[in-house]
């Protein structure tokens, strides 16, 4: 099991949402977020106050995945959420070791 | 003594027999009060034969020993799956030690037979004290009832020891009463209006019946110093609570049937059920959820308003400071209402059949934040029907609603209108949001909470603490018309309660009906259809990016004016906010501020954009309607004119000025002065000229009056439309009505040159002592020539002070720039005006940039 983590743009929740949906990836948790990588934020002057945007707005999808799938989820994800410029995002993976489910106590692939 | 297990299986066998033949009945006739009693009854009968097996068959067998029921058992009313409220009482130590094995057999066998106990042993002399962390266990004995044992000592109990504890307690006990019941309020957010309610702890639930019943008998209780022999409650508002009563105990069995156990959450599920098998309204026509749920809330409101009069009835339970406001308070009174302990009662109870006595009172409410008294509440009431027959319509209900509407408290003030009928007595469009339950995953409450609680949340802005709300509260603050924004509110989902549309059409709709009614002016109107026709539009931008210029200027387009973003801006935060406590993030908050501010900066930097009149425009499309014959003529004039000129001003006013400017060959000036609701409106219709801008201004110094907003366009056959909102610092033109010629002459003949605009400075400035500021404003200049693609923004940020504008135009002029487009604004003591300029027939170069700002700091430094 592979736990994705994926920060995207606000604008692409939507579309990364039904990407997902549609290679058969049933449930995530969506966070909004603040942060910023290279694309480092701006400052906007408003009345002459200067207001800088260093954290930016952004969304970020968690899933944990069977490793069959994940893939998949990946290249769905790509497909989405990229536009080309900075600013798209990431997409991190790592290794779960167990999943329970806490109404039955189901393990494994079983529970997600 | 039967042995302990065969009665167990008798009896468990009886319980189940019984309690089938109590569902059935309820399920046939669906009356709760039957079902509840059948079922105390039972238990009862139960109780009975263990305690004769276990305790003692004979009641001189068990002395100094006494079972007792208790709270909703006491009072006759067990709930298919309630707790069994149970009281040991013991006349001393000795005989809690004799009936400790019994007690316990007792408890154990109950717990057998799947009776969920709730019990409580005391000696007699631990019911004598009211223990402060425990409210419940004293209030439970006021439902004490007899069931067992020792008769004597259960009459200690009832008729000595508990008059007795609430003689001496009974400030305390109602206090520690009122603690508990708002501690629960707050944890429904204090309002009754929840999508899916529970039915016995929210607001206006049965628990809340309850304590209306103890209150009125605690305070019974300390007048008599014995038990009271009829319900303490008056009459009418013990009719109104019996009636709730039938209603919730019917709707609380069938959750109970229904969910096979004590859940008293009305979800959406249970509603269409309850709908469909009219629970508590058995001789109603065929409902559906939404009445179902019209009616529950119709009951709720009548009990949530019984036990906030009582609550607020509580005397000398408060603090000290409390009681200063409350006396400072009763210094609110005034010829027609007077204060009493923050509550208002009517100076002549006749008075209300002035239905102007009526709108006043509530906006006496809504200012003060106080609440009705019973006996007012009962005299709306009364006047009502007659109210009804000819209800205020028109401009003077819209001037009431509208004072109402700015007040602090307007929303509590809305919904004891509403909770009184009369809101849509005023208003009848609101009656399709009526406690309307929309399913929707997100939203918490009714739609018409929804619409109180996000006007409340806007008045909350101003004292809140949160970053968040201050940065939002200064917007509301700057707004010229607010009321607008309020009544935006009101009726923005009007429009759910027609099924099956798009809700922000039917919206549209239905506003339009109420201003009709109110008969508000078609300029407000116009805003107040803006906004509500594109409440979900900022939410929607934010789905798109965001940052991405083009986004932001698609969106501010659509908008139009810096007003309207402002107002679009608050009523976006104030809809989010009112949808659940949780729904405005700081992340949200964050986003729509983000959206706002990007957008008020294009919108102040595309203003030189050009009037299309080809384009398919509803504005336009009123001016043709309104000037078929101009035609051409119509579009001469509008040639060259910037997009933010048709934005700002009417058609009607565009109309004006076309008049005015076709007058310019007789006359070389016009000028037209209006009052507007806030401030003076002076329009100058010209050719352009060197200084002109700069003149003006100054004339308006000259005569002292603070210009707080002004626009200056001009179209492509050099014909100049300046508009200046000001206010009369000295009351000159309010308190002299031949003040207003001269005025209008003085701006004519220095416009012409025939007067010395610089000595009528002076003369101001020789009677102007210096203002100090109360706010300091530092200076910023700032050019921009990305912006635009034929002139340079310059935008300056200074502190307001009288002549500033004056000083800056003359400034510009004097380097040579010539002003395109002025867009000049007032935020408290902050001036922020923005110019377009141009010189030599194009964009200012950087040299020359440098030497404007130069001069304009020196200007500026220079008092």
């Amino acid at each position: 099991m592979t736990k994705v983590e994926a920060v995207i743009q606000n604008s692409k929740l939507d579309a990364v949402k039904t990407a997902l949906q549609e290679i058969g990836v049933e449930g995530m948790t969506v966070l909004e977020v603040r942060g910023h990588g290279r694309q480092k934020g701006h400052t906007e002057v408003y009345r002459g106050r200067e207001y800088s945007v260093d954290l930016i707005p952004k969304t970020k999808l968690e899933m944990v995945l069977p490793d069959a799938l994940v893939e998949k989820a990946v290249q769905a994800i790509l497909g989405a959420a990229r536009t080309g410029k900075i600013g798209d995002g990431k997409i991190f993976l790592s290794r779960v070791d167990e999943a329970i489910r806490i109404r039955n106590d189901e393990r494994g692939e079983g529970a997600l | 003594m039967v042995a302990a297990s065969s009665l167990i299986g008798e009896l468990r066998g009886s319980i189940s027999d019984e309690s089938a033949r109590i569902q059935r009945e309820f399920e046939a006739s669906g009356d709760g009060r039957a079902c509840v009693s059948q079922r105390t009854r039972m238990v009862e009968e139960i109780l009975a034969r263990l305690w004769r097996d276990v305790v003692s068959s004979e009641e001189s067998r068990s002395a100094n020993f006494t079972l007792v029921a208790t709270g909703g058992f006491g009072r006759g009313w067990l709930f298919p799956f309630s707790d069994i409220d149970l009281l040991f009482l013991f006349n001393d130590r000795d005989a809690e030690q004799a009936f400790k094995d019994p007690v316990r057999r007792f408890s154990q066998e109950l717990w057998d037979l799947r009776l969920k106990l709730s019990p409580a042993s005391r000696m007699l002399s631990e019911c004598e004290r009211y223990d402060p962390n425990n409210t419940e266990f004293t209030i439970s004995l006021l439902d004490c009832r007899y069931l067992a044992g020792d008769r004597d000592l259960f009459r200690k109990l009832h008729d000595k020891v508990i008059p007795k504890l609430i003689m001496k307690e009974s400030k305390i006990l109602l206090q520690g009463l009122a603690e508990v019941t708002r501690e629960r309020h707050s944890k429904y957010g204090m309002t009754l209006y929840h999508l899916e309610p529970n039915l016995k702890e929210a607001p206006g639930g049965l628990r809340d019946c309850n304590v209306a019943s103890w209150l009125a008998l605690i305070s019974a209780m300390d007048k008599l110093r014995d038990w009271p022999e009829a319900s303490s409650l008056r009459p009418p508002v013990r009719k109104q609570l019996d009636a709730a009563l039938d209603f919730l105990m019917s709707a609380r069995c069938f959750l109970h049937f229904r969910h096979g156990r004590d859940d008293n959450a009305l979800s959406w599920e249970a509603q269409d059920e309850a709908a469909a098998r009219k629970i508590g309204a058995p001789g109603a026509e065929e409902l559906s959820a939404a009445d179902w749920m019209r009616i529950y809330f119709g009951h709720a409101r009548s009990v949530q308003r019984t036990v906030t009069q009582l609550l607020e009835e509580i005397p000398d339970a408060w603090s000290a400071l409390y009681r200063q406001v409350q006396s400072w308070r009763s210094r609110l009174t005034t010829a027609d209402f007077s204060v009493v302990d923050g509550l208002i009662f009517l100076q002549q109870p006749s008075a209300l059949q002035d239905p102007e006595v009526l709108l006043r009172l509530f906006h006496f409410m809504a200012h003060h934040g106080l609440k009705l008294s019973a006996t007012t509440e009962y005299r709306i009431e009364q006047a009502l029907p007659a109210l009804a027959a000819t209800p205020p319509r028109g401009a003077e209900l819209w001037l009431y609603l509208q004072e109402t509407l700015l007040q602090p408290y307007a929303a509590d003030a809305l919904r004891a209108m509403h909770s009184l009928r009369l809101l849509t007595l005023l208003l009848p469009e609101l009656k399709v949001i009526d406690s309307l339950v929309v399913r929707d995953f997100y939203h918490r409450f009714t739609v018409d909470e929804h619409s109180f609680l996000a006007i409340e949340s806007l008045h909350r802005l101003k004292q809140s603490q949160s970053e968040w709300d201050k940065r939002y509260g200064e917007l509301l603050g700057e707004l010229e018309d607010p009321e607008l924004l309020y009544l935006a509110l009101l009726l923005h989902d009007t429009g759910k309660g027609v099924p099956n549309g798009n809700h922000v059409q039917t919206s549209l709709d239905i506003a339009n009906q109420a201003m009709d009614r109110l008969d508000v002016d078609p300029k407000e109107r116009a805003e107040v259809v803006f906004l509500i026709g594109n409440h979900l539009e900022l939410s929607a931008t934010l789905r798109r990016d965001i940052f991405d210029p083009g986004t932001v200027a698609a969106f501010a387009e659509k908008v139009g004016t810096p007003e309207r973003l402002k107002m679009l801006a608050l009523l976006t935060y104030a809809d989010i906010k009112a949808v659940n406590p949780e729904a405005l993030t700081p992340w949200k908050a964050e986003n729509v501020w983000q959206l706002y501010m990007a957008a008020d900066n294009y919108l102040n930097r595309s203003a030189d954009q050009r009037v299309h009149t080809e384009v398919n425009d509803e504005k336009l499309a009123r001016l043709r309607s309104l000037a078929p014959v101009t035609g051409s003529k119509f579009k001469a004039f509008l040639e060259g004119f910037p997009q933010r000129y048709l934005l700002v001003h009417t058609a009607e006013e565009v109309m004006r000025h076309m008049q005015m400017a076709e007058e310019l060959g007789n006359d070389p000036v016009l000028v037209d002065l209006k009052r507007g609701r806030h401030w003076y409106d002076l329009t100058l219709v010209t050719k352009d000229r060197p200084f002109l801008f700069a003149t003006l201004s100054g004339v308006l110094a000259a005569w002292g009056m603070n210009i707080v907003k002004a626009n200056a366009f001009s179209n492509a056959a050099g014909v100049v439309v300046d508009t200046f909102h000001f206010t009369d610092r000295f009351r000159t033109l309010e308190l002299n009505l031949s003040e207003w010629a001269r005025f209008k002459n003085s701006v004519v003949s220095v416009m012409l040159g025939e007067a010395d605009l610089e000595k009528m400075l002076r003369d101001r400035q020789r009677s102007e002592k210096g203002v100090i500021a109360k706010v300091k404003v530092e200076t910023k200049i700032e050019f921009d020539d990305s912006s635009s693609a034929t002139t340079t923004l310059v935008q300056v940020i200074a502190q307001d002070r009288p002549r500033l504008l004056h000083r800056i135009a003359s400034c510009l002029s004097d380097q040579k720039c010539n002003i395109e487009i002025a867009l000049i604004d007032t935020e408290g003591q902050m001036a922020i005006d923005t110019f377009y300029l141009t010189s030599g027939g194009g964009k200012l170069k950087p040299e020359h940039q440098k030497q404007v700002e130069k001069a304009l700091v020196a200007e500026l430094k220079s008092e």
